[in-house]
């Protein structure tokens, strides 16, 4: 892990010898070990580091962009060279949004030593002792393991100088039994805190059955959603909603319909990116310190969140939701949370005379109809029909399309509990959500070959 | 000595450097290890209205250790070149394999590959990185300047994309093979709103479709300023339109949209590493699993589908892939019969298959290959538009994909596009709105009644396409004149 001390002494250089109107210099270093294994074997084991440095560069008026993937003095001079070209070739900007000002923030407290100790030989270990139960309970694992430690750091010249190291670790099972397969996943900053063996058992929960899938005619389901599959649906509004840009070109279901009641009562969604139950980050991209921001106020559109730029065409102050400078698509909620309600799981299907209990989506899409929150998407492991308050059959693959707007407005509970879902192999951001039971979700279409 | 990475940077591509690797690694007994260097270079601009909103230069360079130590994997990556780091990361690539052999019983073997000395460069008149900056964002601002005006159009948003990318992969087996090439790319989004309506509209192809292996030319070629005022025309029109009747129809797919019914259904179904159940905990797998391997009839008979990583202009093209492999064309699907995987080396091998295919690809230094799509084809048939509409009584003319969805075996999917246009009695009609389609894979290919002629026959890049953990997102390519299919299940997407 590069030192807090170096890498913001790298990008304070970078700043100090700017020799421009504005600049500001984010950093991201990040090391990865990650093992995949299928059918009792590693296929693939990557001990990963990576240094992505971005200047921004503002010059009378213009502005511009480079990256490099150094802390080396002299490349990195030449980035902002580049930075400083790009930006005399520029067109003229009127008015270019101002650099958050003045803020410093110091942090390690997400920074867990055990989790960078744990050797490659220590994970093998562990996963070798998982295949056995797995083997022993008659199923094959399939699977990933990632360790991985961070580093974040802003600094520009208007005063920010912000540094936050952090670990994470995260493992995913998938489980095959005959024809099903279970899936149980889980991250955190401590990879002591990743109960492998309990994720393995809610993994073979759902493939250890002796009976085949179901086929179910297509029509409207009540359905008990597990936080992965909220967390599927409520990422996808974070993207297609809940950023300034989108309700700017007004494909946002968010776009003048602020305050309206959009959800139930019940959906209360916001963004906070130092919640400790998240894999929370002090600051942006941009310096800012992150706040909360309240998006579904029980079930009414609320608000929306803002970098510097969007802030500035808005005339709202950033909410600490910038993304690296050379991104495009506008700020960005990644520390979505849904507040919990009052019931459980157990209570949902106890209350649920037929329906389908889903842990979790495959390849949802939100782009069908932005503005109308319309999406689609497919159940995968661990579906199980529910008859009279009681799980029976596992489900075949089926499609959902439906607008968010209607499946979220008919909201029978929320869980108390939640859980944190992340992906760190694949994207920055996190969500922590309850278990959703929705009165209708339209299914549409099944897998058959 | 190792060169300083400012040399690296500077001077071309390493040779001693990964020489000296390689020679330290069979110091070390391994059974066999490559050594991969890249240099990607990528330049992003961004007209948003009348005003640049992202100039942005994005400069990357390392170095890719992958060896194979126990009869197990290891991979490890560094940015830094210092003889310390490059040294450690041996040490990472080796104790990682040697630790996965603590679970492994079969040892990983490699189908044989002759190890070469060669170059490749992709070929191109005019090197983007040359174009002045100024003349790039003026035909951006000039693309954008043709939409704007009609209170409707809320926002139009242009974009250029330059790649370059250097590589040198060396083996133990003794491959020392250098690779360069030029990626360039356009294109321009419309949205436009009334009242509840808000449409969309891309030229001249969605999710940064139009990019392929050659220079400035094809940027210039993609008549970014013509393009627009169809956009602007069409997304007008969009506003207006009603959205399809539900039910089953034929459809025809314009070369746009089969891209993307060519990655999903066919191009990630007929990965070998997925039907082996590599990637169960992220992608998926696969409905053609090896025992269908010849067996199952995948589409019609006027289905043949080609990877074909020699394809001129192609952004899954390559003179080798990761592994030293040569770009082969590989048929995946002969008059309807599933025929031939995507696979490496080892996935090759696993099949017994006599060598692989080359289609290993890294989407840069950090990672390791993993098998990908090159340049994914439908071949052409015969016909033109009209002679494909012909006979059709009622139906849509497809365009630009606009969502994707598929399940995790690629069987049931869907897709909406931004635009598509009734047919009545064989004649385009009127625009329609939100359409949307879905269907099972070989079902859907059985029912293909006719692929268009040579003359329309496009060539597109897809170049976001999510695979691996970490996640690699690859450019691949994907060409394909129109294709018609019946019995089709189309609903409005509302």
């Amino acid at each position: 892990m590069i030192e807090e001390a170096r890498l913001l002494g790298a990008l304070g250089a970078v700043v100090k010898r700017g020799e421009v109107d504005a600049i500001s210099v984010c950093a991201h270093t990040s090391a990865r070990r990650v093992l995949r294994f299928a059918h009792e074997a590693i296929h693939q084991a990557v001990a990963q580091e990576t240094v992505t440095v971005t200047v921004h560069v503002m010059h009378r008026r213009r502005r511009g962009v480079a990256s490099a993937d150094t802390l080396d003095a002299a490349s990195l001079a030449r980035c902002a060279k580049t930075a400083k070209t790009i930006a005399q070739h520029a067109p003229v900007l009127a008015p270019l949004p101002s650099l958050p000002q003045r803020h410093r923030a110091r942090t390690r407290a997400d920074h867990v030593a055990a989790t960078v100790r744990m050797t490659p030989r220590a994970c093998v270990t562990s996963l070798r002792r998982l295949v056995h139960l797995c083997q022993g309970a008659g199923a094959s694992l399939a699977g990933s393991m990632l360790l991985g430690e961070d580093a974040f750091a802003v600094v520009n010249s208007a005063g920010v100088s912000c540094y936050a190291a952090s670990t994470v670790a995260a493992a995913k099972l998938v489980t095959m039994y005959r024809k099903l397969s279970g899936f149980a996943g889980a991250v955190h900053r401590d990879v002591r805190q990743l109960d492998l063996e309990g994720l393995l058992r809610r993994s073979l929960s759902q493939s250890l059955h002796r009976q085949d899938p179901v086929t179910l005619p297509l029509g409207s389901y009540e359905v008990i959603l597990e936080p992965e599959a909220v967390a599927d649906l409520v990422t996808w509004l974070g993207y297609t909603a809940f950023g300034a840009k989108s309700v700017e070109e007004r494909t946002s279901c968010l776009a003048g319909r602020m305050g309206e009641r959009l959800f139930a009562p019940s959906v209360t969604i916001y963004d906070d990116g130092s919640d400790p139950k998240s894999l929370r980050m002090p600051f942006d991209f941009e310096g800012t310190p992150k706040q909360k921001v309240v998006l579904i106020d029980r079930g009414r559109a609320a608000g929306i969140v803002y970098d510097t730029t969007y802030g500035a065409r808005f005339d709202h102050p950033s909410t600490g939701h910038g993304m690296p400078p050379n991104e495009t698509e506008g700020p960005f909620p990644l520390h979505l949370g849904m507040a919990a309600g009052t019931t459980s799981v157990a209570a949902m299907i106890r209350a649920c005379r037929r329906g389908l209990l889903i842990p979790r989506f495959h390849y949802v899409n939100g782009l069908l109809n932005p503005r109308e929150a319309l999406m689609t998407g497919l159940t995968r492991e661990g579906t199980f029909l529910i008859e009279r308050g009681r799980v029976t059959s596992p489900v075949a693959t089926m499609r959902f399309t439906q607008s968010l707007l209607d499946a979220f407005s008919r909201v029978l509970g929320v869980s108390s509990q939640r859980r944190l879902i992340a992906d760190p192999n694949q994207e920055l951001g996190c969500a922590v959500m309850p278990a959703l039971h929705l009165a209708k979700l339209s299914l549409t279409g099944r897998s058959e070959s | 000595m190792p060169v300083s990475r400012r040399a690296a940077a500077r001077d071309g591509l390493p040779l001693d450097l990964v020489t000296r690797l390689i020679r330290d690694l069979k110091h070390r007994a391994v059974e066999y290890a490559d050594v991969r260097f890249e240099r990607i270079l990528h330049e992003n601009l961004v007209v948003e209205q009348e005003r640049a909103t992202a100039i942005s230069l994005f400069e990357s360079h390392g170095i890719g250790i992958r060896v194979l130590m126990n009869g197990s994997w290891g991979f490890a990556a560094t940015p830094h070149l210092t003889p310390r780091d490059l040294r450690q990361a041996v040490s990472r690539a080796i104790d990682i394999a040697r630790a996965s052999s603590l679970l492994n019983r079969q040892p990983r073997a490699l189908a044989a590959v002759e190890p070469v000395t060669a170059r490749y460069a992709s070929t191109y008149a005019v090197d983007p990185f040359d174009v002045p900056l100024s003349r790039k964002l003026d035909y951006l601002l000039w693309a954008n300047a043709t939409v704007l005006g009609p209170d409707a159009i809320k926002r139009v948003t242009s974009h250029m994309d330059s790649y370059k990318r250097e590589k040198l992969f060396c083996s133990t087996e003794g491959a020392r093979i250098e690779q360069r090439v030029i990626e360039s790319g356009a294109g321009l989004e419309v949205v436009a709103q009334q009242g509840a309506e808000v449409q969309t509209r891309s030229v001249p192809n969605s999710h940064h479709g139009a990019l392929a292996q050659a220079g400035f030319e094809y940027t210039k070629q993609l008549d970014l300023v013509g393009a627009a005022r169809r956009a602007k025309q069409d997304v007008l029109h969009l506003l207006r339109a009603q959205a399809p009747r539900a039910g089953e129809t034929t459809i025809i797919l314009d070369p746009t949209q089969v891209v993307m019914q060519l990655h999903e259904s066919c191009g990630h179904a007929v990965e070998l590493d997925r039907a082996l159940g590599q990637e169960l905990s992220y992608a998926g797998g696969s409905f053609l699993t090896p025992e269908s391997l010849g067996r199952v009839q995948y589409g019609a008979s006027c289905v043949n589908i080609v990877a074909d990583a020699t394809l001129p202009q192609g952004v899954g093209s390559f003179g080798f892939d990761d592994e030293g492999v040569p770009a082969q064309r590989v048929e995946l699907v002969r008059e309807g019969r599933f025929v031939g995987y995507l696979n490496s080396r080892e996935s090759a091998k696993h099949l017994a298959l006599p060598s692989s295919g080359g289609a290993m690809r890294a989407d840069g230094w950090s990672v390791p290959p993993l098998v990908r799509m090159t340049n994914v084809n439908l071949e052409p048939g015969e016909g033109t538009l009209e002679e494909l509409c012909r006979g059709v009584k009622r139906g849509y003319l497809l365009s630009t994909n606009k969502s994707w969805s598929i399940d995790d075996r690629r069987l049931n999917f869907q897709f909406t596009t931004e635009i598509g246009w009734e047919i009545t009695d064989g004649k385009l009609g009127a625009v329609v709105n939100n359409p949307l389609y879905t269907g099972i894979t070989p079902v859907f290919w059985g029912r293909c009644t006719g692929v268009g002629r040579k003359e329309d026959w496009r060539l597109w890049g897809v170049p976001n396409c999510a695979k691996g953990e970490p996640m690699q997102l690859m450019h691949v390519g994907h060409g394909s004149s129109y294709a018609r299919f019946d019995g089709v299940t189309v609903a409005p997407a509302k």
